[in-house]
């Protein structure tokens, strides 16, 4: 096993999980904990429950549709695409999806087919709306003048990472899944076999790096959102 | 004072934020950067550069935080947008935070609900506590606290104009209409803006005929010490000022054993009183509850107690809601209820409500003559835009900092459209013993 298996395939994704969990549990904790004396509600407050308005701006981003349209076209789809992409990796960490979609009629071939199609159009689509988002923070001065290095290096990093995963996906080479399913459950059972493949290893190391960074930077803000958006919407 | 003592200074003020509040904190961790604040922002909108930007405004203080607050801030410094302050930052701060109206427009729109006045509102306070609140406000703040009111006038000047307008009002109409002073034992307990007493009474006038009109005449009253509900402590940043200047109002009220204090048309008196003070009990339970004078008479309206001319309010009228009642205290069908019933040609401004744009001078800066400039030509600029596509010759706001400005941006642009209140407008159409006020011009 080359240094590179060793870290990305062992090391890491006990470093990253850990990390991830452990530093996502104490921020939603701080700011839980975080004394409001005041309310800071925005009105008219929403008709409908707290709950409803702050899902419905996590899911929809209603109040950026009311802002800036073309940003929430980008970051929109941007954002559903990312979350699909995500749970289309259950795939590559488990036969389990497989196995109940074949037991409910698909054909092996079938769950391949749908899996290249979708995850094909949603590898292009993050990566189109990501690298707009990226030019965007080039290109339009209100956007410029505010970004620092933090922001252009996480836009980065995620673009890489679905560039790498888009080049097993596309690229020449087939990338039977099957090895990072034994992988998985190697990991489970303490007993590593990591795949050598080069783009993989690439594409790993990145997206577990990332993880180690999300409770720190301003990706976070997956998190946040609940917090903000509960402070002016809450009636 | 030495400059380092200063920076620290600056430095444990900001980092304090990491204890609470849970706006501030989530607001230093939270912002992507992604400029949808800029392009809803009036000050952004009147003049687009880097220095008017919320976010960068919003980031003087965030990336001094992340410096000595954060882990990223702390191992990678600047590569984390993370930084010490400079010699002068509360200096600067001074001119920089008094360049946002805090109009809460960007919370509205931001994808996170970012409030970036709450973060001007810290920088003003880190400001105030070294010194270096502009001279006006602080001229405005003492004054206030000496007087109990903004425009440092006695009681006997609060008389004496209570005395014209009663007068005023006999002109109008032919009766006498009283205007209460200093009556224990009355209901409500009537605090408008100095303002509109001493600069703009018609609104006042319009809320005394509503209570002649309801035969309530004897069931309300006004304090020759204490008729300013203006409070700038909310605009220094300072809480305790805020808190010196609201209490001698609540004593008052349990003095005069009220059971409404009815604030007047004015946007951030009433918002501190009812979302601050009484929400927040600062003072314990009160024995009154607080009440807008909008709510008080759009209800007796509705209810059909009152009756109007409306042709003696001939010319397009337009609303335009102060920030503080529109977007932070539901006070918004109210005043519409009220001039639709008294105007011929009631006209929307697009956008309005929660969505309006802010007049410009939000915050205090209305008051603030040293920037008269940036306000007339920066951050007023959408609002002109704004009153002029609506074709309006008269635009009221219920709030004496508002009709200060745009009485400034009407004289500055030339775009004759007059400003007043909403009551002033009801004033000018209700019917007393079946008849209107007699005035000579009405049009302005
Ligand atoms: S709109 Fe909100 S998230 Fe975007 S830059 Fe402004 S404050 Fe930050
Ligand atoms: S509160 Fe108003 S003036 Fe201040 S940054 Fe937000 S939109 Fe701009």
């Amino acid at each position: 096993m080359s240094a590179l298996q060793l870290l990305v395939g062992v090391v890491l994704p006990f470093v990253a999980v850990l990390v991830f969990v452990v530093g996502m549990a104490y921020r939603f904790r701080v700011w839980f904990k975080t004394p409001q004396p005041a309310k800071m509600t925005l009105t008219p407050a929403p008709k409908g429950s707290l709950a409803g308005a702050v899902l419905a701006e996590t899911m929809f981003f209603p109040s950026l549709f009311k802002g800036d349209r073309v940003l929430w076209l980008f970051s929109w789809f941007f954002h559903v695409t990312l979350a699909l992409i995500a749970l289309g990796h259950i795939r590559v960490v488990t036969g389990l999806a497989d196995a109940i979609l074949i037991s409910m009629g698909m054909t092996a071939e079938n769950v391949d087919q749908m899996s290249s199609i979708s995850g094909g159009a949603a590898g292009i689509v993050i990566l189109a709306t990501g690298a707009l988002l990226l030019a965007r923070r080039f290109v339009v001065a209100r956007v410029r003048e505010i970004s620092g290095t933090g922001d252009f290096l996480a836009l980065l990093l995620l673009l890489t990472i679905i560039f790498t995963g888009n080049m097993m996906r596309f690229g020449a080479e087939h990338f039977d899944l099957g090895q990072t399913r034994a992988w998985v459950h190697s990991l489970l059972t303490l007993s590593p076999t990591v795949p050598a493949n080069g783009t993989f290893l690439v594409h790993a190391l990145l997206a577990q790096l990332l993880f180690i960074y999300i409770p720190f930077s301003k990706i976070l803000h997956f998190g946040g959102i609940f917090f903000t958006q509960a402070l002016v919407k809450r009636s | 004072m030495t400059k380092s003592t200063n920076t620290e200074k600056v430095i444990a003020a900001v980092s304090a934020i990491d204890q609470g509040p849970k706006v501030l904190k989530t607001y230093m961790e939270t912002c992507v950067k992604c400029g949808t604040c800029a392009e809803v922002c009036p000050v952004y909108y009147g003049k687009p550069e880097q220095r008017f930007n919320p976010a960068w405004r919003s980031d003087l203080v965030r990336s001094i935080y992340r410096k000595y607050n954060t882990t990223v801030g702390k191992v990678f410094g600047g590569l984390a947008g993370a930084r010490a302050p400079d010699d002068n930052e509360a200096e600067k701060w001074a001119d920089y935070f008094y360049e946002c109206t805090g109009c809460r427009r960007c919370a509205v729109y931001c994808p996170f609900g970012i409030d970036n006045s709450v973060i001007t509102r810290k920088g003003r306070a880190v400001v105030d506590t070294l010194g270096f609140t502009p001279p006006t406000m602080q001229k405005v703040i003492e004054v206030s606290l000496k007087t109990g009111n903004t425009d440092g006038a006695t009681p006997q000047a609060f008389k004496a104009s209570i005395d014209f307008l009663e007068e005023e009002m006999r002109d109008e109409h032919g009766v006498d209409i009283k205007i209460p002073v200093d009556v224990v034992g009355a209901e409500y307990f009537y605090v408008p803006p100095s303002g509109d007493v001493m600069v703009n009474p018609e609104a006042t006038t319009g809320v005394a005929k509503v209570f002649h009109v309801l035969g309530m005449q004897d069931k309300w009253t006004m304090s020759s010490h204490y008729f300013d509900g203006a409070n700038y402590g909310l605009f220094t940043g300072n809480d305790a000022h805020m808190k010196a200047d609201n209490k001698p109002y609540v004593e008052e009220a349990k003095r005069l054993g009220c059971k409404v204090m009815l604030m007047g048309e004015c946007g951030h008196a009433y918002r501190i009183m009812k979302r601050m003070m009484e929400a927040g009990k600062w003072w314990g339970d009160l024995p009154f509850k607080i009440m807008n004078c909008m709510e008080f008479t759009a209800e007796k309206i509705q209810q059909g107690k009152l009756q109007f001319d409306k042709s003696k309010n001939p010319q397009p009228v337009t609303y335009h809601d102060p920030c503080n009642f529109g977007r932070s205290c539901d006070i918004i069908e109210e005043p519409r209820v009220i001039l639709q019933a008294s105007c011929t040609d009631f006209r929307e401004m697009t956008p309005n409500r929660g969505e309006n744009w802010c007049c410009g001078g939000g915050a205090g800066l209305s008051a603030m003559d040293s920037i008269k400039e940036f306000r007339m030509s920066v951050s007023g600029k959408k609002k002109v835009e704004q009153i002029r596509a609506t074709g309006a010759q008269y635009v009221a706001a219920a709030c004496s900092n508002c009709k200060r400005q745009l009485t400034q941006l009407s004289e500055y642009h030339k775009t004759g459209v007059a400003v007043g209140g909403v009551h002033d407008m009801l004033s000018r159409a209700i019917l007393i013993n079946g008849k209107a006020a007699e005035r000579k011009d009405f049009t302005g």
